[in-house]
């Protein structure tokens, strides 16, 4: 084959897929405990586990979980990430931001990625690291207009 | 190599459920295993079958699927497009004899996704095919075409698969589209894509099947009548579709090899019932002649002759196939399903008349038929 | 179980930006040199098993159909294996089963990735369902904050913590300088990576993988045919693979189940008491230097809370007891949905003494890992010389 002189191209391309997806039952009552400043969860009736967000069924123990109960607003950092980089979603407005896996008291998970610690100027990363600890308590801030979905709690105030 | 027996089956509707797509995969393996009164942690290994991003909105669809299927710390895998291909992988650990029971899962929310053809765009590759409006339907559109022309198919004989299928499908409580037809609403039916008719085009389903495989000794303890796994052949083409002949697929060579496997010698005769997977209604007369079913070319007397129909000598889709239910990925595990049920003898209303000892059950996905899988079980 | 299987011949693309290539053309550079490699033909192939990361990662779904001709797979059955990032280690379980099946003798394996076709981030955001934990995904931050659970639950103060990742990165970018098919091929000393900008706290810029395209090919066979084909065949020891729940709170990730049952049933399966005495080499899957770290302790390799102290004593590092990722591993090649079967084929050639300036001497018994999900899937496969 005779040497080839043009250099390989690339070409820009965009897909666009639109979806309507159903939040189903248990996820919708969760969310309009939102709109009451309720943190709801649902309990398993075999191994007594309590998880938020509400499940309709205990994974391991596969029965439906059908019992519901509001649970605390208050809880223990697992971990927390400093996110200083943008990607998708995630605008350069919206950094440095504190993610967050959060233990409520009184339930058997975590509860990670909607959380996140805010309530003092967390571009001050000496600052963070001094407030923002594995272990420290936090407290949900909510927002006044609330909607029914994970925007509906503003932040996580850490609890001197 | 160890025998595999299918020992119970579950499965969802194919109408527009209000449930979240994990509430929904729930119920029906729930129901598995109740049904055979096993914990979710005594089965051995899950496979699962879900399609990533474009038939979700979500991607890696194992993780998000993972709990609902029950895989929770268990071995397990998924495969990612026709749910047929779960079906065969979850036979592989029994056979080597390292697993006793696998339960399989092929799960998709269509209600939830934009149309078939907005998707399967999609899988056209970026450069020569997608610019110029290839997709499943353009695709099957010009194979129909040549169909037509090449052996004087004629519409009807297209239509009346459409008004066979239905008719089936209100005898499925499972079946998604049910509604008595005629060759004449389907031949009115809009044109959408010439020669392809509306009606003629399978709808875009909800679905959850669900089936617990398991080893010889274990089988015979679940239940009283397994259905045998006796062969498996597949077969994939070439990519791009001039460079292929349209009415002769690969669906020759993955019967060819499930024959051999199951020592089936003469299809139309040692075959009981078929279950094929037809999402435009003129392939179930091509696949039915690739499958040995008649001579090649003559799909359209073979409707004609009525051996198809579900009191035939040789029912074709008695469930009503993917034109009356069409969860895109989990499709092909329904057609599964459905053949242990014939032989199972519980099909319900449309169980078919005789005994059934031979069932076949056929998956294809792709662009007229590029993937191809058979599946044949035994009594 | 079933009739042994054995890898009888590995084919890797040079990993990196490759504009150079469609993404048809990536795989079959990897799918040639495999056949190169075994010394047969597609011929002698009975089937094929695919699979990438998610349809999104580069535009085009079910990209099998695509590739059916750089797949050798017309004419063939095949099927397609995904589970996320841990997709490489679940093609290669899918073609030991068939092998050992036996409804197939020789089985093709690939996995391939073009990461920087399309917007890796933006897939892995797509993993997380819209409703409840849509705000912050991605692969950093996830992984960053499963670094700081570990370090919180074990009481790891972020300066140990930080020297003992600092010598992963090291290491494997050492791993990476040794291995022509790396992406990244640079020296790097622990101030460098000390002093890189931070991505996600505790996470700096040489904590984190790179964004590579390359493609893996892996050719699987049963014993008879194994022995007649190949002078020497890399067995398959064990293998196990086990996942979480979906919900990231619901599991410690600190002690990650997952890992910790799936190496088991593999070790198990290979007859392996004491992984870190009897294994030769380790291919630890790796994106993240701080979660290498857990992952050790996760593999059994040290005991749970210590893998800082290992690793600072050398235990990991080339020439120590166990060395990992002697290839640079993921942190320097990683195109993610091959990066798991790249950690097979990088293990075979460590126990079949075919890994060239990378090789670790004498290795017998190899490890091999991956991980995947919304940090949800471990798979290991065990390869050993002998049978
Ligand atoms: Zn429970």
């Amino acid at each position: 084959m005779a040497e080839q002189k043009e250099k390989p191209r690339k070409v820009a391309a965009m897909g666009m897929v639109p979806y309507e997806m159903a939040l189903g039952p248990t996820w919708t009552r969760f969310f309009e405990g939102f709109k009451e400043k309720k943190i709801l969860g649902t309990k398993c009736n075999k191994c007594g586990r309590v998880l938020v967000p509400a499940r309709p069924f205990c994974s391991r123990c596969f029965e439906p979980m059908e019992e519901w109960v509001e649970v605390a607003q208050e809880g223990t950092i697992v971990t927390w990430s400093y996110v200083n980089y943008t990607y998708f979603g995630v605008t350069p407005d919206m950094i440095p931001l504190i993610g967050a896996t959060i233990k409520l008291d009184g339930v058997d998970c975590g509860t990670g990625m909607w959380t996140q610690i805010g309530g003092f100027d967390i571009k001050d990363f000496e600052l963070v690291t001094k407030k923002v600890k594995v272990g420290a308590r936090v407290r949900a801030v909510w927002r006044r207009k609330r909607q029914g979905n994970f925007r509906d709690i503003d932040y996580w105030k850490i609890i001197e | 190599m160890q025998k595999v027996g299918i020992v119970e089956v579950t499965q969802s509707s194919g109408v527009e459920s209000p449930l979240s797509l994990m509430e929904f995969t729930y119920k029906p393996v729930k129901e598995l295993l109740d049904k055979v009164d096993m914990r979710r942690d005594e089965v051995d290994m899950y496979i699962l079958a879900a399609t990533d991003v474009f038939h979700s909105g979500m991607s890696c669809a194992n993780a998000f699927d993972w709990d609902a299927s029950g895989a929770f710390m268990k071995p397990a895998s998924r495969e990612e497009g026709d749910a047929i291909t779960a079906f065969v992988y979850g036979c592989m650990p029994i056979m080597e004899g390292r697993y006793d029971t696998v339960l399989v899962v092929g799960l998709i929310k269509g209600s939830e996704n934009p149309e078939n053809d907005t998707l399967t765009s999609f899988v056209a590759d970026p450069f020569y095919s997608r610019p110029v409006g290839i997709q499943e339907t353009t695709a099957a559109a010009m194979q129909m075409r040549l169909y037509l022309q090449r052996y004087g198919i004629t519409e009807e004989q297209c239509a009346k698969v459409v008004v066979k299928n239905l008719g089936n499908a209100l005898f499925n409580p499972y079946a998604h589209i049910k509604k008595r037809v005629n060759v004449d609403d389907v031949l009115n039916s809009e044109r959408i894509c010439d020669p392809l008719k509306a009606m003629e085009c399978a709808p875009k389903s909800e679905g959850v099947c669900a089936m617990l495989l398991a080893s010889e000794e274990k089988a015979k303890k679940l239940t009283d009548k397994p259905v045998w796994f006796k062969g498996w052949g597949s077969s994939m083409d070439t990519f791009y579709l001039g460079d292929r002949d349209l009415l002769d697929t690969q669906l020759k060579a993955a019967a060819a090899s499930a024959y051999k496997m199951a020592g089936v010698s003469d299809p139309r005769k040692e075959i009981d019932v078929a279950e094929i997977c037809e999402p435009y209604a003129f392939q179930e007369l091509l696949w039915c002649e690739q499958l040995g079913f008649c001579a090649q070319g003559q799909g359209g007397k073979l409707i004609d002759s009525g051996v198809t129909q579900i009191t035939g000598a040789l029912p074709v889709n008695p469930s009503g196939g993917v034109l009356a239910m069409n969860p895109y990925v989990a499709r092909g595990l329904y057609r599964v399903a459905e053949a242990a049920l014939q032989i199972k003898g519980k099909a319900g209303e449309h169980q078919v008349d005789g005994k059934v000892n031979t069932a076949l059950a056929h998956s294809t996905y792709g662009f007229c038929g590029q993937w191809q899988g058979v599946v044949i079980l035994g009594s | 179980m079933g009739r042994a299987v054995a890898v009888i011949g590995t084919g890797q693309t040079k990993h990196g930006r490759r504009d150079d290539l469609s993404y048809p053309d990536l795989v079959r550079e990897a799918v040639k040199k495999v056949f190169e490699d075994a010394g047969i033909t597609p011929r002698d192939v009975d089937g094929v098993v695919y699979g990438s990361m998610p349809s999104m990662m580069e535009g085009v779904a079910y990209n099998h159909f695509y590739f059916a001709d750089a797949l050798r797979v017309v004419g063939k059955p095949l099927l397609r294996t995904e589970t996320c990032g841990s997709t490489g280690q679940s093609v290669a379980h899918t073609a030991i089963h068939w092998v050992a099946s036996g409804m197939a003798d020789v089985i093709l394996a690939i996995a391939s990735e073009k990461e920087n076709e399309g917007d890796a981030q933006a897939t892995m955001m797509t993993i997380l369902e819209p409703f409840l934990q849509v705000v912050i995904g991605g692969a950093p931050i996830a992984f960053s904050l499963q670094s700081r659970e570990w370090m919180g639950y074990y009481h790891i103060d972020d300066a140990k913590a930080r020297e003992a990742a600092s010598i992963v990165s090291v290491d494997s970018h050492d791993g990476g300088l040794a291995n022509p098919l790396a992406h990244i091929r640079v020296k790097l000393s622990k101030e460098d990576i000390t002093n890189a900008p931070i991505i996600t706290y505790p996470v700096r810029f040489y904590d984190v993988c790179p964004i590579s395209d390359g493609a893996c090919a892996v050719i699987f066979a049963s014993e008879e045919k194994a022995k007649k084909i190949c002078k020497k065949p890399a067995w398959v020891k064990g293998i196990g693979f086990r996942g979480e729940e979906y919900f990231i709170g619901d599991s410690s990730k600190a002690v990650w189940q997952s890992t910790i049952e799936a190496s088991k049933e593999a070790y198990k399966e290979a007859g392996i008491t004491n992984p870190l005495k009897e294994l030769d080499v380790a291919e630890v899957y790796n994106p993240f230097s701080y979660q290498e770290l857990m992952f050790l302790e996760c593999l059994g390799l040290c005991p749970p809370g210590e893998a800082p102290d290992y690793v600072i004593k050398g235990t990991f590092s080339p020439g120590g007891e166990l060395p990992c990722d002697p290839s640079g591993g993921v942190l320097c090649t990683n195109p993610i949905g091959a990066a798991g079967l790249i950690r097979v084929a990088e293990a075979a050639l460590q126990v079949t003494g075919k890994a060239g300036e990378h090789q670790v001497e004498g290795a017998k018994l190899a490890l091999s890992h991956a991980m995947g999900g919304a940090m949800q899937f471990n798979g290991v496969t065990i390869l050993g010389s002998e049978l």
